[in-house]
């Protein structure tokens, strides 16, 4: 018998989807339709639902399942092994910076903490305006760029902790 | 020097099909369809003495041959773009850089090894390498490189799909890649089955890491004789190498595998920064233990890394000058273990953190001289780990301690250390 998303409760802890973003399970169920026929294809339908909500919220996880016809344990194991996926909401920018040794050896101690000083407020917290988190992260691979971080996606580096107000300034005003 | 991986990097739009077939792009493949059986491939793989450039160092035409001879169907060639060892970032660029290299190579393999289906699996931060892949295998799916029928032989298909991960090193473990391409969690699986036998799906797979699909080509358009005479001494080839850390040039030179540490890190790299002086060097990314200027003139290369107790790894050069604390850097490196087991057995999960507390003690002041000794009791039980990051994970630790001794003492026995990142208000809080 199959279990309609709607029907199941939200897991303890958790808070539900917000009435205004519950249209968007439609648009994630039309998204999943294409990978029912790739095997094992868990890890893009979470980046699917993590594109439209910010994050994945527990009625994704559920709606992946049903879809894709696999052990909802086995969508929430996936979610909470890969650190680029969040159970929580998340701001427009992360920038992950690289903590490992060659970053580190290029100054990547003051790199956060001058981040962490312009916008006011401590690793994995968002800033005030909403727009922004910095997450202190493994190895991006971006070496010769040390030290580096990411913005989403969009690779800067080497980045000093003079150039942060500039890097932060562009994305404000939607240059980044 | 004759470059083999990196030979495409200057050229314009490098990364289009346009420019890598104006390069000679895709004749090898077309090569080894008209006038070479899969036998053939994988001999004259075998004859070129290829090795596993991910830092396994595992003969490349052995692997395909393996598949090959596995009855089950269909086989599978998956592409280990998973780069995340620290320091290490000469995947990125070639995925950047040239995918249809890697594409061809990929081919290639699929052909010596009687696949049909493959996975080509990048981590998931390497954002612009997924748009690069990405179109590079439309691109070959469009000029019949892939699909049905390559190159106008029916007998001869692949179908490959794009995957990203999501964030996790221990991905780059070809059994706990296999897990993720199945949607699951990345955890390791027990070895043997071996992949060749028992891979994705449980299907025989020929798992290669980007670097060495990329030489395929070349080997088939030049000769194995060709490939082997690049390398110095017994080490055939050649191989990225790429520097980070306290280096003038934090670059990525190709150069025949085998070279002396001296010649990487003095003469591309430009050695350290003026006015400081040259304390050591990791031969290969994180998993490897760092090295003193007495051993700068050793080959970076398997067998003398080894000798060296330490290993060549993926070719991730980090540099120390005297500003850097070997017992901080020691730290960097548990911390990245500790982050990245994966949890799954005890020895990794228990070790880990244990390796970055004994760190943090000895950075704190509140070592003991029998904590070195607790770093070789507790790198020994690692040993007993499921898979190789436990396996590694205290290398760095231990070969730091052993080898700068001299700083650990000073900062257990006088709190003094020399490079002056520890025991200060702001020296060496823990950054993540």
């Amino acid at each position: 018998m199959a279990i309609h998303h709607t029907e199941l409760e939200t897991p303890p802890g958790r808070e539900p989807l917000p009435e205004s973003e519950r249209p968007k399970l439609e648009t994630l169920r039309e998204q999943l339709q294409p990978l029912k026929d790739l095997p094992g294809s868990s890890i893009e339908a979470l980046y699917a639902a993590q594109e439209l909500f910010s994050y994945v919220p527990p009625e994704a996880i559920t709606l992946i399942a049903e879809e894709l016809r696999i052990p909802e344990s086995q969508v929430f194991g996936v979610v909470t092994f890969y650190t680029m996926f969040s159970l929580e909401p998340q701001p427009p920018y992360v920038l992950r910076v690289c903590r490992d040794l060659s970053c580190h050896l290029a100054g990547a101690p003051k790199l956060i903490g001058a981040l962490e000083k312009e916008l006011g407020v401590p690793r994995g917290h968002t800033s005030p305006d909403g727009r922004f988190t910095v997450e202190v992260v493994s190895c991006l691979g971006l070496c010769d760029k040390q030290p580096a971080l990411l913005v989403n996606l969009d690779q800067h580096g080497p980045v000093m902790p003079d150039d942060v107000p500039d890097l932060l300034g562009d994305l404000r005003n939607g240059a980044g | 020097m004759e470059l083999v991986v990196t030979r495409n990097f200057g050229r314009p739009e490098s990364w289009t099909l346009a420019s890598y077939r104006e390069a000679g792009g895709y004749e090898a493949l077309e090569r080894v369809l008209k006038e070479m059986t899969p036998e053939d491939v994988s001999d004259l793989i075998k004859d070129s003495n290829l090795t596993g450039r991910g830092g396994a160092f595992f003969p490349t035409g052995l692997k395909w041959e393996f598949v090959r001879k596995d009855p089950k169907t269909p086989r599978y060639v998956v592409v280990n773009a998973d780069e995340s060892e620290p320091g290490t970032y000469v995947n990125r660029l070639s995925l950047e850089l040239d995918p249809h290299m890697t594409i061809e190579g990929m081919i290639i393999a699929a052909y010596a090894s009687n696949a049909e289906r493959g996975y080509f699996y990048i981590r998931g931060e390497y954002g612009l390498s997924h748009e690069r892949v990405k179109a590079a295998l439309r691109e070959a799916y469009e000029a019949g490189y892939l699909g049905q029928g390559i190159c106008g032989r029916d007998d001869f298909n692949l179908e490959v799909e794009f995957r990203r991960g999501a964030g996790a090193y221990i991905v780059g473990e070809e059994t706990a890649l296999f897990n993720s391409l199945e949607g699951k969690r990345g955890n390791p699986r027990f070895k043997p089955p071996f992949p060749t036998n028992f891979g994705v799906w449980g299907l025989p797979t020929a798992i290669n890491n980007v670097e060495t699909l990329a030489a395929a080509p070349a080997i088939v358009m030049n000769g194995a004789e060709w490939f082997k005479d690049l390398g110095i001494g017994d080490a055939a080839g050649t191989k990225m190498y790429c520097l980070s850390g306290n280096v003038v040039n934090p670059v990525c030179v190709e150069l025949p595998l085998g070279v002396t540490a001296r010649e990487v890190i003095m003469d591309h790299g430009g050695g350290v920064p003026e006015g400081r002086t040259f304390k050591g060097f990791k031969p290969g990314g994180a998993s490897s233990a760092p090295l003193t200027p007495a051993e700068i003139d050793a080959s970076l290369e398997p067998k003398s890394m080894a000798e060296l107790g330490t290993i060549m790894g993926t070719g991730g050069v980090v540099v120390f000058d005297d500003t850097a604390c070997m017992v901080d850097a020691a730290y960097r490196d548990a911390l990245f273990f500790e982050d990245e087991s994966c949890g799954f057995c005890i020895p990794c999960r228990e070790g880990t953190p244990n390796l970055v507390q004994i760190c943090e003690r000895i950075m704190h002041g509140q070592g003991t001289m029998d904590d070195l000794d607790l770093l070789e009791e507790l790198g020994a039980s690692m040993m007993a780990s499921f898979c190789g990051l436990g396996h590694f994970a205290h290398q760095p630790v231990r070969g730091a301690a052993s080898r700068f001794r001299d700083e650990f003492e000073a900062h257990i026995r006088d709190h003094y250390c020399a490079a002056g990142t520890c025991f200060t208000a702001n020296g060496n809080g823990r950054a993540g």
